[in-house]
């Protein structure tokens, strides 16, 4: 996990927060039990071994002619009369007092060590067996032995279960994660909602409420777009052609000029506008996901320089093309568009007699496009400006409204195509290239 | 060529009239579809232009209409909607050519000589191109009047070029188009052929080569 990852909130790291504390505690409560019940039981069955002996002493007391009373190793007896007299064994040792029955347990100590003691009272006597704790195996270590091993793996398989039971539990959130990550930043298709666990259905919900909403918005900003083209191309198509129809009539030469920057500046106006409007459409089309399919490059270069090759006659530019073949899922009015704005600038700003090529193929599997022209070029420092919208270059000739470049930009970008700009053949002019990020196999 | 602009913005109706005028057509205007019917009905027209947003029924309205009746002659529409949606339904219902609003009046020009020229091949079998007359049905060639001799190959190449008047042909299909005579011909072949056939048509006509990419023969404007 990195940095960021930890100090924002984590849905699996407060699982395992809530469940794994209690369950680790559990199982050491678990292994505690184990402990005392072994105790428990190891216990038992030394006593018992204590009281056999205590019983065998009775046993032996009682015939006729007993032998010589003698312990198995590591066990303490002391058998007294019932006045309390010693009859044999250690005097020392000290007895369980009475109690109900006649087998009593009970603990004591003989120089400073520990024992376990049965007292076993019959008529004549009063047994006592004794048998050092230190003696005894250790239950704890019998415990760590067997059981506390089998414990500990069993924690840490509970352990692994836990974890990767919540794996496994958060996988469906991985995978609308997954579905939100794998979309552009612009596609407003709703989330596909049958994968989705009931828990985060209303998150995915709300999602796709929010992307309807927002595809609502780029249809409603589409159809202003429409309505703004009709209401703002119609009046200009009015004056720009009374304009041209006027320049074409025999007036005197003074109204002649004064038509002409008129001509200019109605011609600017209308520029401004197609391009404005361009780039409203092109912000808006791939939201909604308009026309993307398989467009071949070789085309659009020819139908773009086609369109051209009169304006390229009347500057004095000699306008060609060097296009292989290449494809790409693209929006063709898109990409004409795209083209056409490369090859507008080259065609504005190269001086006469002049060289413009267009280009189209594969680079390293990648298609691309391009237009290299031999005129002024842009200065390196001004390159990553040039790409802002409304940005023109200090000093450059009118005309302009400085967006080609940025619809340009924003084009190339929703075509997932990168835009370099570069000096063309021999440090002179400008070379802009579009490569695509989509390969051919 | 009498051509009927259906357009309800009176400066622009105003400006294409008086610009295809000067180009040499001889235009009426109409601005809405019921207008633009009887027109049609008490007139003949070589071509109708179309706006889309006309008051009452719209532009591509009545070009259904118009097909829908078996009127054949060619329509252009005129829009400021470019949407490519748009256009797609204008060229499905039946419209010659799709020109977006502003334009310049010489192209506006070109493209309806193009499409008179077009629907005129279609009756006629023959093509006119300034002062080119391109007689396809009986594979001749005049120029301002006079017959021109041509190869096999070169007519090949004028019947292609003549075909796409205004558009680029390329190379390759240019190469295409002559190999059918007899066996195969190299790209440096082609040029040969036109640089023999720019010859021969002096300059009546514009043949211009667009490098990389192939050639186009157009009138003069």
């Amino acid at each position: 996990m990195n940095g960021a990852a930890t100090s924002t909130p984590s849905i699996r790291r407060r699982l395992l927060l809530f469940l794994l504390p209690p369950l680790t505690l559990l199982m050491l409560a678990g292994v505690f039990i184990n402990y005392r019940t072994a105790t428990i039981f190891v216990r038992a069955a030394y006593d018992q071994k204590l009281a056999e002996i205590a019983r065998d002493f009775a046993t032996q007391l009682q015939q006729a002619d007993p032998k010589p009373l003698a312990a198995p190793a590591g066990i303490l007896f002391s058998i007294k009369t019932p006045d309390g007299q010693n009859a044999a064994g250690n005097p020392r040792l000290p007895t369980v007092p009475v109690g109900s029955a006649t087998l009593t347990y009970g603990d004591g100590t003989l120089d400073g060590r520990d024992l376990r003691l049965v007292t076993y009272r019959v008529p004549t006597a009063v047994i006592t067996v004794a048998e050092n704790d230190d003696s005894r195996p250790n239950p704890a270590r019998f415990i760590l032995a067997g059981n506390w091993l089998m414990d500990f793996i069993q924690l840490d398989v509970t352990l692994l279960i836990v974890w990767i039971g919540v794996h496994l539990g958060l996988k469906p959130l991985l995978t609308v994660r997954g579905q939100i990550e794998a979309r552009s930043a612009r596609e407003l298709r709703p989330l596909d909602t049958a994968s989705v666990p009931s828990e985060v259905r209303p998150l995915v919900d709300a999602l796709n409420l929010l992307f309807e909403l927002l595809s609502g918005a780029a249809r409603a900003q589409s159809q202003f777009v429409a309505d703004t083209a009709h209401q703002l191309r119609t009046p200009i198509a009015g004056l720009l052609g009374s304009l041209q129809v006027l320049m074409r009539e025999p007036v005197a030469a003074p109204l002649q000029s004064r038509l002409a920057s008129l001509h200019e500046g109605v011609s600017t106006l209308s520029h401004s506008a197609n391009q404005l409007l361009a780039l409203a459409q092109a912000d808006r089309s791939t939201s909604l996901g308009d026309g993307f399919r398989k467009t071949d490059l070789k085309s659009a270069v020819e139908r773009v320089v086609e369109r051209n090759v009169d304006r390229s006659v009347e500057c004095g530019l000699d306008l060609g093309a060097e296009c292989s073949p290449a494809s790409v899922e693209a929006n063709s009015r898109l990409l004409d568009d795209l083209l056409g704005n490369l090859l507008d600038n080259s065609l504005k700003y190269t001086p006469s007699g002049g060289r413009v090529t267009v280009r189209s193929g594969y680079d390293t599997h990648h298609p691309y496009l391009e237009v290299e022209d031999d005129g002024p070029g842009i200065p390196e420092k001004e390159r990553p400006r040039v790409l802002e919208r409304f940005y023109r270059i200090p000093g450059s000739p009118a005309g302009g409204c400085g967006l080609g470049l940025a619809i340009v930009d924003e084009i190339a970008r929703q075509h997932d195509a990168r835009l370099s700009i570069d000096s063309g053949a021999e440090g002179r002019g400008t070379r802009i290239r579009v490569l695509f990020a989509a390969r051919i196999h | 060529m009498r051509i009927l602009v259906v357009e309800d913005d009176f400066l622009v109706a105003d400006a294409i009239r008086r610009g295809l005028c000067m180009s040499g057509f001889a235009v009426d205007c109409a601005s809405d579809a019921e207008q633009a019917a009887a027109a049609l009905a008490a007139e003949h027209f070589d071509l109708a232009l179309l706006d889309i947003a006309l008051p009452g029924a719209d532009g591509l309205t009545f070009l259904r209409r118009l097909r829908s009746a078996g009127a054949n002659l060619p329509v252009m529409i005129l829009t400021a909607r470019e949407t490519l949606a748009t256009k797609v339904q204008a060229l499905d219902l039946g419209a010659d050519d799709f020109l977006v609003k502003p334009f310049e009046q010489t192209e506006l020009a070109a493209r309806c000589r193009a499409l008179i020229r077009r629907s005129n091949l279609k009756s006629s079998g023959q093509l006119t191109l300034g002062k080119l007359r391109i007689d396809i049905t009986g594979r001749q060639l005049y120029n301002d009047g006079e017959l021109v001799d041509l190869t096999g190959r070169e007519w090949l190449i004028v019947e292609c070029l003549g075909l796409n008047a205004g558009r680029i042909v390329t190379k390759e299909r240019l190469q295409q188009a002559v190999a059918s005579w007899d066996q195969a011909i190299t790209p440096n072949a082609v040029e040969v052929h036109v640089s023999r056939v720019r010859a021969k048509l002096g300059d009546s006509v514009v043949l211009r080569a667009v490098r990389g990419l192939g050639y186009r023969l157009d009138e003069p404007r």
